[in-house]
C-alpha cells in the first residue's frame, strides 16, 4: 500500500493561514490502514486547527468528509455539492488522490495534509517498511524477491558494490547490504547463478508520467470511446 | 432519554477443554463435568495424575489417595474423554465457540470447544550445579529422595543425610515443605538423621511453621547459613564444612546422602501455549499477569482459565482451589449453552471498515476475529466493552455500547462550551472502573473540586479516544484530564496504557501548535481514591487559572 505521514502540523497551519472556511479531506483506503489520513485524522486535524485560529484570534470553520478512495472519480462525487461552501481543501490522500481532487475542483485550492512517503508494507499497528519505489520494471525474479531499487543505496541491478562491508552498506553501518541479502537468499535456493547473469538496466526515461491501462481493458476503452 | 438496551441470544458450544492431566487437570476435568459439561481432558504423557507428563512429585500418603480417587472417577465417567499422548496445536475463535486442534500420536483432530482451562503443573529443576555437586547415588535431587522413600525406605535406615536448601534460590513454602516431609520420613526411622543446611526457611504457609517444629522434635538437625559451605564430593565421600553459628567455629559433617533443593517453576510449554491461546504471559514463564481482576483464573480472554501451576508456585490445595474457581468461571459462562448479551456492545460497520487489523492486532481480550470472508468479527461473548479497538479504529467504524462516537462527542461538545462564571472549563474523561468513582466519592465527601469540572464517563480509559482530547480543546474546554486506572489494574490491561500513549501524542500536538501542553493531564487513581481525585483535579485547576 501507499504510506504516508502526516505532515507537520505548522506546514499546514502556514498552508491555510488566508481561508476561513477549510474542507478536510480523509481517503478510506492506504492512508486510512496508514494510521495517517483516515476518518480520525481528519477529526483530529480539524481539531488542532482551530485550536491554533482560534489561540490567533482568528477562528477557522471546519467540515471533514472521508471518502472510500480519492484516487477514484466516483467516490469523489459526494463532495461536488459540499466543497462550494469552503475557500479550501486539505487532503489527507496521497499525492495522487490529492491531485486528482485538484483537478475535479479547480476553482479551489487544494492543500496536502500528509506527506507520501512509499509503497511499502505494515509490520506492526503504526510500523511500515518501504519496499517498492514503483520502478516500472520489476527484477525481484532474479533478485530473490529482494528490491535493489528500494534497499540498494545506488540501485544497483548487479551487485554487490565494492563497498558491502560484512552485511552491511557503506553509506551506514546499520543499513543492510541488499546485495548481500539477495545474495544469501539465492544461495539458500540454489540460484546463485542469477548474481552472474547480467541483469539489464532498467530503462530509466520511463520516469515520466505513466499510464497503464490493463490488458483486458484496451478493447473496453476503445469500445467506449473513452481518451 | 434512557433507551431500552437491545438484547441478543447467542448459542455456546459447551464442551470444555482440559489441558494438562496432573492432579490440579484431573480435578478440574472432574469438577466442571460435575456441572454437566462433557470434557475432553488432554495429556502429553501417558496418563492421568502421576503418569501426567509433567508433575511435581510433591505427594504424600493421603494427598495420593485423594489423587486415586480422582483418576479413578475421571477414567469412570460418561462426560470426560481423557486423550494422553495428545497436545493441542492449534486453537482459532472466541470462548463459546473456540475450534482446537489436538495432535496424538498419528493423527490430528478438531474440536468445537467452549471454554478452556490450562492445568499445566510445576515442573521442578534440580539445582546440583549451583552447589559445585555431580548427581550420583550420593547426591540425588528432591524428587528422587521422594521417590527413594516411596519406593524402600529401609534403604535409609542407619543412614545420614543432608538436606541443602535455600542458598541456590530465595527461600520458598513448596520447596521447604517437601524438604520437612522427607526428613520427618526420616527421623521416623530407626537410627536414621537428617540435617537441613538452609540459606532461608520461608515457612510462611499453613502448617509449615508445625512440620518444622514437628522435625526439629524429632530430632533433625538444622543449620541456618549465611553463605554456601565448602562441600567436597570425591571417591563417594561427603563432606560438608560449614561456619556454625552457634559454635561460632568451622565445623565438618560427612554425611551418607546429601540431597540437593530444586527450582520449582513455570512448565516451559507455558510460552507456546500462551503464543497459540493469545493469551498474557505473567513473570517466570506463569500464565498470569499480576492484576486483581485477573484473579483467582482468570486470563485477558474470556472462556480462558488457567489454574494450578500454570499461573503461580502454590501448594497442592490451592491448585485445587484453582480447579474448583475455574468450574464456577466455566458454569458461569457457559450456562445452559445460551448467553444473552447487549446486542450494541461493540458493533463494528463493515461499510466503513477498511480491514486495516487494527482493531485486530490491538484488542486486549482477543475478541476480535477474522472471519473466513475476510472481515473483521467481534465477538460479543469475549467483547468486554474496553473500546480500545473503536478508539484505534482510523475509520471510526466500531461503536461501544452506550459510549457510541455521535453520542460521545455529544457530550464532549456540551462540557467544553459549559462556563462557569470564570472559572476554567476542565473535562475529566474517566474510567467507570476508578476516576468515575473517584469522583463520586470525592463529591459525596464534599473535598474541594473545581467549579468547572465536567466529567465524561467511559468504559475504560482505552475509550478515550484522541479525537475527543483534541475536540474538547477545539470546543473551548480549557484543560482535560484523563483520569485512568494503575497500571497493572486495568481491567483490559492495556486500556490505561494506550490512553496514557494518546494523551502524549495530543500533548505533541499541543506544543506544535504552541499551547502548554499540561492542559492535557493523565493521571492514574483508584476508585476509593477520592483525595486523590480531589488533588489532581484541583492542582490542574490552579495550573489553568494561571494561564
Ligand atoms: S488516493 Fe492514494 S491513499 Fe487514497 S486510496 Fe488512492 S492511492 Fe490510496
Ligand atoms: S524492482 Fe523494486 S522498485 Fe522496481 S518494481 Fe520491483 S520492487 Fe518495485
Ligand atoms: S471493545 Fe475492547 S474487548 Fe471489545 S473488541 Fe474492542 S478492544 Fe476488544
Ligand atoms: S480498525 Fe476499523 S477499519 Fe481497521 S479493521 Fe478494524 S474496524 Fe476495520
Amino acid at each position: 500500500m501507499i504510506v504516508a505521514e502526516r505532515k507537520p502540523f505548522e506546514e499546514v497551519r502556514a498552508m491555510v493561514k488566508d481561508f476561513k472556511k477549510v474542507l478536510t479531506v480523509g481517503c478510506g483506503t492506504c492512508v486510512a490502514v496508514c494510521l495517517a489520513g483516515g476518518e480520525k485524522e481528519v477529526g483530529v486535524l480539524n481539531s488542532e486547527l482551530k485550536i491554533a485560529r482560534r489561540m490567533e484570534g482568528s477562528p477557522i470553520q471546519t467540515g471533514g468528509v472521508t471518502v472510500e478512495r480519492q484516487c477514484d472519480m466516483e467516490f469523489l462525487e459526494e463532495l461536488d455539492g459540499i466543497v462550494d461552501e469552503y475557500d479550501a481543501i486539505i487532503s489527507m490522500a496521497c499525492g495522487a488522490g490529492i491531485q486528482f481532487i485538484a483537478e475535479r475542483f479547480p476553482d479551489i485550492p487544494v492543500f496536502p495534509g500528509v506527506d507520501t512517503s512509499f509503497i511499502g508494507v505494515n509490520r506492526e499497528v503504526g510500523w511500515y517498511e518501504e519496499k517498492c519505489r514503483a520502478c516500472g520494471t520489476c527484477v525481484l525474479g532474479m533478485t530473490a524477491g529482494i528490491c535493489p531499487v528500494t534497499m540498494c543505496a545506488k540501485g544497483l541491478f548487479n551487485g554487490p558494490c565494492g563497498g558491502t562491508n560484512k552485511g552491511s552498506c557503506e553509506i551506514n553501518s546499520d543499513q543492510p547490504c541488499a546485495w548481500h541479502r539477495i545474495h544469501e537468499r539465492l544461495a539458500k535456493q540454489n540460484r546463485l547463478q542469477n548474481i552472474l547473469d547480467i541483469c539489464p538496466p532498467n530503462d530509466w526515461r520511463n520516469q515520466t508520467p505513466r499510464t497503464i491501462v490493463q490488458p483486458g481493458y484496451k478493447d473496453r476503452l476503445a469500445a467506449f470511446g473513452i481518451k | 432519554m434512557t433507551q431500552q438496551t437491545q438484547m441478543e441470544t447467542i448459542n455456546l458450544s459447551t464442551d470444555v477443554l482440559v489441558v494438562g492431566a496432573g492432579m490440579t487437570g484431573v480435578k478440574a476435568a472432574a469438577e466442571i463435568a460435575a456441572s454437566g459439561y462433557r470434557v475432553v481432558l488432554i495429556d502429553e504423557g501417558t496418563g492421568l495424575g502421576k503418569e501426567a507428563g509433567s508433575s511435581v512429585a510433591d505427594l504424600d500418603g493421603e494427598e495420593l489417595a485423594t489423587l486415586d480417587a480422582l483418576v479413578e472417577s475421571v477414567n469412570g465417567s460418561e462426560m470426560i474423554e481423557v486423550m494422553t499422548g495428545t497436545r493441542i496445536d492449534g486453537a482459532a475463535g472466541v470462548p463459546g465457540d473456540f475450534r482446537v486442534w489436538l495432535s496424538g500420536n498419528d493423527d490430528i483432530v478438531e474440536k468445537s470447544i467452549g471454554a478452556i482451562v490450562v492445568a499445566s503443573e510445576l515442573v521442578a529443576c534440580p539445582l546440583n550445579e549451583a552447589y559445585g555437586l555431580n548427581l550420583s547415588d550420593t547426591v540425588i535431587t528432591q524428587s528422587q529422595m521422594e521417590a527413594a522413600l516411596c519406593e524402600n525406605p529401609a534403604a535409609f535406615a542407619g543412614k545420614s543425610v543432608a538436606f541443602m536448601l535455600g542458598l541456590a534460590q530465595d527461600g520458598n513454602p513448596l520447596v521447604l515443605e517437601r524438604v520437612l516431609k522427607s526428613v520427618l520420613a526420616m527421623e521416623n526411622m530407626d537410627d536414621a538423621s537428617a540435617y537441613v543446611f538452609a540459606g532461608d526457611l520461608k515457612v510462611a504457609e499453613d502448617g509449615l511453621e508445625r512440620l518444622y517444629l514437628e522435625c526439629r522434635d524429632k530430632g533433625a538437625m538444622t543449620v541456618k547459613l549465611t553463605e554456601m559451605p565448602a562441600i567436597m564430593q570425591e571417591d563417594g565421600t561427603l563432606s560438608i564444612t560449614y561456619d556454625d553459628p552457634v559454635l561460632q567455629r568451622k565445623v565438618e559433617l560427612s554425611p551418607d546422602i546429601i540431597v540437593v533443593e530444586e527450582a520449582i517453576g513455570a512448565d516451559q510449554v507455558n510460552a507456546a501455549l500462551a503464543d497459540m491461546l493469545k493469551i498474557d504471559m505473567g513473570s517466570m514463564g506463569f500464565l498470569q499477569t499480576e492484576n486483581v481482576h485477573r484473579y483467582p483464573v482468570s486470563t485477558n480472554r474470556e472462556g480462558i482459565f488457567v489454574v494450578g501451576g500454570s499461573r503461580r508456585v502454590k501448594k497442592r490445595y490451592g491448585a485445587l482451589m484453582d480447579a474448583e474457581n475455574a468450574a464456577i468461571k466455566v458454569r458461569n459462562l457457559l450456562g445452559d449453552g445460551t448467553i444473552t448479551i447487549p446486542a450494541n456492545k461493540a458493533v463494528l460497520d463493515i461499510g466503513k471498515c477498511t480491514f486495516c487489523l487494527t482493531c485486530y492486532r490491538c484488542c486486549p481480550h482477543g475478541a476480535i476475529y477474522w472471519s473466513a470472508d475476510n472481515k473483521p468479527v467481534i465477538s460479543k461473548v469475549a467483547c468486554q466493552g474496553c473500546g480500545i479497538c473503536a478508539s484505534e479504529c482510523p475509520m471510526d467504524a466500531i461503536q461501544i455500547g452506550d459510549f457510541n462516537d455521535a453520542d460521545m462527542i455529544d457530550q464532549v461538545t456540551r462540557s467544553s462550551t459549559a462556563k462557569a462564571d470564570g472559572a476554567p472549563t476542565i473535562v475529566a474523561f474517566c474510567c467507570q472502573n476508578s476516576g468515575l468513582e473517584a469522583a463520586r466519592m470525592a463529591e459525596l465527601f464534599g473535598m474541594p473540586l473545581p467549579k468547572g469540572l465536567k466529567t465524561v464517563a467511559v468504559p475504560c480509559a482505552g475509550k478515550v479516544d484522541i479525537d475527543y482530547v483534541m475536540h474538547a480543546l477545539a470546543e473551548g474546554a480549557d484543560g482535560v484530564v484523563i483520569m485512568a486506572c494503575h497500571n497493572g489494574n486495568c481491567k483490559s490491561e492495556k486500556g490505561s496504557l494506550y490512553a496514557s500513549w494518546r494523551a502524549a501524542n495530543a500533548q505533541g500536538m499541543l506544543e506544535a501548535i504552541g499551547i502548554e501542553k499540561d492542559r492535557i493531564c493523565f493521571a492514574t487513581t483508584a476508585s476509593n481514591m477520592g483525595a486523590d481525585f480531589s488533588g489532581i483535579l484541583m492542582s490542574m485547576e490552579e495550573t489553568l487559572t494561571g494561564k
